[in-house]
């Protein structure tokens, strides 16, 4: 359990950096693999997500005294369930062309680890507040994450980053990068990098301490 | 066709195996001025010194009396006066006690009494005979011979097997004691047939010594129940496991002994002593041993026990060049001496000396998993995957997969490209898991 | 005078990493020679830069990621040199600088480089360049140049570009098959000059006969099970090639003969099948990279009994 002092902003900035779901907790690896095809859907999975762990954060910190340890797991489901209805009826009216690509991902949102596991970890044990800002610091990583992704991976398979294309016309896009396996490479290479990055920093403040 | 087991490599086989400097030269006989003679050569107890310094001693007399159930006297090498009783280091581990013994050049020999010819001396008083002639084998273990023609209660022996494969590399003493005595050897092992009661005794030579298996198919004829048999020319061929698969086609069971395949083995060199020892109750006083490699004269001789490695590689004319390594034996497990200081002991069937270039240790590069090893091994071991376990300190898991049955040959160091200290890693495991208990 | 010490043996072969590559340079010279013939300069072109950037791409990781250098061990060379066989000779020359960096850095070097590369880095390198841009990767020229008289092919420098002669290997006389005078990868196409390099790694003991013989085997008989012609099937595709030199490669096969028969057979079942739905223009690449996984597998199902472990004399 968090120390009470833990600030809000700490709360929020850690769920970015330090405790990024998908580079440091590798938790979500499913829809992260399947929805960073391109930026945009990488954006768009975010952005579901974060909307869903704001909203069952909080109620499920409001009513962390009332559910009976015993049955825990499935109310949270209930909850996140209800707010993920949500989110694919508001993607399927407005973003139509989103919704197309995202498919299937789009429920399944619910058993998402990255939501579970906070509400389990976080939102059962803190303020509405603190929930809340873990939440929103969860998604926003999540999102940041997917982004990164699923730039990398439109870039390098169809040339282009949010459909702009980047390389001149000659440019002969590596299709491999957008399919299953390339998901697979892109996200382990970006994450060995990640962790070589952080070693050294950790080793660089080991070192002056 | 030739015989052969199953794996095995052909070492320097670019080289001739290494053997070409002394081939046929004939054995040449080196009387040292002082002898340095150990206490534990053989296996087994340390025999316990019953001679002071300033003691008289003669040829062959007695100087050392056997500690327990497996040990053997130990006899002077020369006449002369004992000059000390000294602990040095010699090719074990730990230094050993030894008798040092100046010559005097008399070679007056103690008093023998002889069993007679091999064919009517009496055959239960042959493996007593043994045993007070201090021999034990001499291809390299030195176990006390007297154990091994005692077969042990509810086992039977069909089939003595005298070994002069001689498949380790530069090594030429057999080959040459089997040219200039072969019927020694053929009397030697008649001996030891009678004395185990077995019918059957077959002589192996590897196909790279045909003028030995002629020599020897010449002086068996007539001799009953005396075979030759032709082996190929591969390492370890003269292993003992190996040569009782080479020649019986049967295994010894894992942890078993010889005789558990109905076999016995014997160095050639063992019959010709245990020859010397019925006829004429000369004791193990001297071997023959190859000098070799970097030296200006490379020589079979025929040595005292307890010569210096420096009074014989000065008697095969010296180092040629500057020595980077020296090392008792065949190139495959010879064990490299600290200095020439060290004597020679009943098991040493040579001394090779290479130059500094030679002894420059090859850098280890990755396994590339050529599956070279796997071949070579006799034993039919995984030793790519032996490294990686022991590397692990996964002593127990290298158990299962065997790591006991390893005879410590070489042959997967030998081939291995990748230069990997194979074989020295399983010696060490075997040692660790003896010690630990695993 | 200063001894040195350690254990046995004293002497080692004289073969290590580097003569072993050296033989399969050996090897492969007669198809590089082929394939620069047949095909012109162009494919040498290819050739340079696939060699050339293994080399400069394991140099480079091995210095950032502070190891020893090993190039001098030719490993990368034989990859290079291997993946820019199995590309089409009108690669523009970024495919091969591509896919030698994936060779190397990707597939062998981020699993810890020499000998820890659980598959074949010149063959899984092959796969991701075919994933990546199929068109370049899956029509051949045809060669600009033939060897020996025919009346089936066209000479000229106006290459035709064509399927391989996978598609339709009634097309081809066996004799223009052997020859290579069939459109293919600068590598696969003369089978002569495959073969040549087979006999000289079996000669100086760098590979043996099982996985080629077996792989091989297995496809001319499932061949002839449904009914084609099985030397034909043999002879067309990058079936010889990859069996002999990429199928064979120490570090992603079996160790154990029995485990190296298995890894042969399954090769060329699966190449059979992959042939026989023509879900891919050539199934050796999908076939060796599959049993290249398996292999670890193979290696723990598949053992010998040890000396001395098995019978007991009565």
């Amino acid at each position: 359990m968090p120390d009470k002092k833990v600030t809000m902003r700490g709360v929020f900035v850690n769920g970015i950096l330090n405790e990024n779901p998908i580079f440091r907790l590798v938790l979500g690896v499913c829809p992260t693999l399947a929805a960073t095809t391109s930026a945009t859907n990488g954006l768009g999975m975010g952005l579901a997500a974060t909307f869903v762990l704001l909203g069952s954060n909080m109620v499920i910190s409001m009513l962390r005294n009332l559910i009976p340890d015993k049955v825990r797991i499935p109310a949270f489901i209930v909850v996140i369930s209800t707010f993920v209805t949500i989110v694919q009826m508001l993607i399927q009216a407005f973003v139509p062309s989103l919704y197309e690509s995202l498919g299937l991902f789009i429920p399944l949102i619910v058993v998402n680890c990255i939501i579970l596991a906070r509400a389990e970890a976080f939102a059962a044990k803190n303020s509405v507040m603190h929930s809340a800002a873990d939440g929103l610091g969860m998604g926003l990583g999540f999102t940041a994450a997917l982004i990164l992704l699923g730039s990398i991976r439109e870039l390098l398979g169809n040339g282009t980053i949010f459909e702009n294309a980047v390389f001149g016309a000659n440019f002969e896009p590596m299709l491999l990068a957008v399919m299953a396996p390339g998901g697979f490479i892109v996200f382990g290479l970006v994450l060995g990098i990640i962790n070589a990055v952080v070693n050294r920093v950790s080793a660089k403040k080991g070192a002056q301490a | 066709m030739k015989l052969s087991f199953k794996g095995g490599i052909h070492p320097l086989k670019e080289l001739h195996e290494g053997k070409h400097s002394t081939q046929n030269k004939p054995i040449r006989e080196l009387i040292p001025e002082k002898v340095c003679i150990q206490m534990d050569m053989h296996i087994g107890a340390p025999s316990e010194p019953i001679v002071k310094k300033g003691d008289r001693v003669l040829l062959g007399q007695v100087i050392a009396n056997p500690v327990g159930g497996i040990g053997i006297p130990v006899h002077a090498s020369v006449s002369g006066e004992v000059t000390g009783l000294v602990t040095r280091q010699q090719l074990g581990k730990k230094p050993s006690m030894c008798v040092e013994i100046t010559n005097d050049g008399l070679d007056e020999w103690a008093e023998l009494s002889p069993l007679g010819e091999v064919e009517s001396a009496p055959a239960d008083k042959i493996i007593a005979q043994v045993k007070a002639a201090g021999i034990c084998g001499m291809g390299g273990a030195c176990f006390p011979t007297h154990i091994k023609m005692t077969v042990p209660e509810g086992k039977k022996v069909d089939t003595v097997i005298l070994n002069g494969a001689e498949c380790e590399t530069f090594l030429t003493a057999d080959h040459q004691l089997m040219l200039e005595q072969p019927g020694k050897i053929v009397d030697g092992l008649r001996a030891i047939m009678r004395a185990m009661k077995v019918a059957t005794g077959i002589i192996a030579i590897e196909d790279n010594k045909m003028d030995a298996v002629k020599a020897i198919t010449e002086a068996a004829k007539g001799r009953e129940g005396v075979q030759v048999a032709v082996l190929k020319t591969k390492y370890p061929q003269g292993g003992e496991k190996q040569l009782i698969e080479a020649i019986t086609k049967r295994q010894v069971p894992s942890g078993g002994l010889p005789s558990d395949a109905g076999c016995a083995v014997f160095n050639v060199g063992t019959a010709a002593a245990i020859a010397d020892a019925v006829t004429k109750d000369q004791p193990l006083i001297s071997r023959v041993t190859t000098v070799t490699g970097s030296v200006k004269e490379p020589s079979n001789l025929r040595v005292r026990i307890g010569t210096s490695f420096q009074d014989a590689i000065d008697f095969a004319g010296g180092f040629s060049e500057e020595p980077g390594k020296i090392f008792a034996g065949g190139s495959m497990t010879g064990i490299a001496i600290p200095d020439t200081s060290v004597n020679l002991s009943k098991a040493n069937n040579g001394i090779v000396v290479q130059n500094l270039k030679e002894a420059k240790v090859a850098e280890p590069t990755p396994c590339i998993r050529c599956a070279r090893c796997i071949q070579a091994c006799p034993v039919k071991l995984n030793p790519q995957r032996l490294k990686e376990l022991c590397d692990m300190a996964d002593l127990a898991e290298a158990k299962k997969k065997h790591v006991m049955e390893c005879i410590v040959c070489g042959a997967c160091s030998y081939v291995c490209p990748a230069k990997l200290e194979l074989s020295p890693t399983f010696k060490e495991a075997k040692e660790k898991i003896t010690a630990r208990r695993i | 005078m200063k001894l040195r010490l350690s254990t046995g043996p004293h002497y080692l072969s004289r073969e290590n990493t580097q003569t072993l590559m050296l033989d399969v340079l050996i090897a492969l010279v007669p198809t590089t020679a082929a394939g620069i013939y047949l095909f012109g300069t162009q494919a040498a072109w290819v050739l340079a830069v696939a060699v050339a950037s293994a080399v400069v791409c394991e140099f480079l990781f091995q210095k950032l990621a502070k190891r020893p250098v090993r190039i001098m061990d030719l490993s990368a060379v034989v990859t290079g040199l291997i993946l820019g066989l199995n590309l089409p000779s009108d690669a523009p020359l970024w495919l091969p600088a591509i896919g030698s960096a994936i060779a190397v850095l990707l597939v062998k070097e981020l699993f810890g480089g020499l000998g820890h590369n659980f598959m074949n880095p010149a063959m899984l390198a092959r796969g991701i360049l075919l994933a990546s841009w199929p068109a370049r990767m899956s029509v051949y020229l045809m060669p600009a140049r033939v060897l020996g008289t025919t009346n089936v092919v066209p000479a000229g420098a106006d290459a035709v570009s064509a399927a391989t002669a996978l598609i339709r290997p009634q097309g081809y006389e066996v004799y223009d098959l052997l020859l290579g005078n069939i459109p293919g990868t600068i590598g696969e196409v003369c089978k002569i000059a495959i073969l040549i390099g087979f006999l000289y790694m079996l000669f100086v003991g760098t590979v043996t006969w099982h996985i080629p013989v077996v792989f091989v085997g297995t496809v001319a008989v499932f061949t002839w099970l449904i009914g084609g012609d099985p030397l034909k099937a043999v002879l067309s595709g990058g079936l010889l090639f990859g069996a002999i030199f990429m199928a064979t490669d120490y570090v992603t096969n079996p160790m154990l003969k029995v485990g190296q028969i298995i890894f042969a057979l399954g090769c060329g079942i699966l190449v059979s099948v992959i042939r026989l739905t023509r879900a891919y223009p050539e199934g050796v690449t999908y076939a060796i990279l599959l049993m290249n996984i398996l292999t670890p597998l193979i290696d723990r199902l598949t053992t010998r009994k040890v000396y001395g472990t098995v019978k007991k004399h009565a």
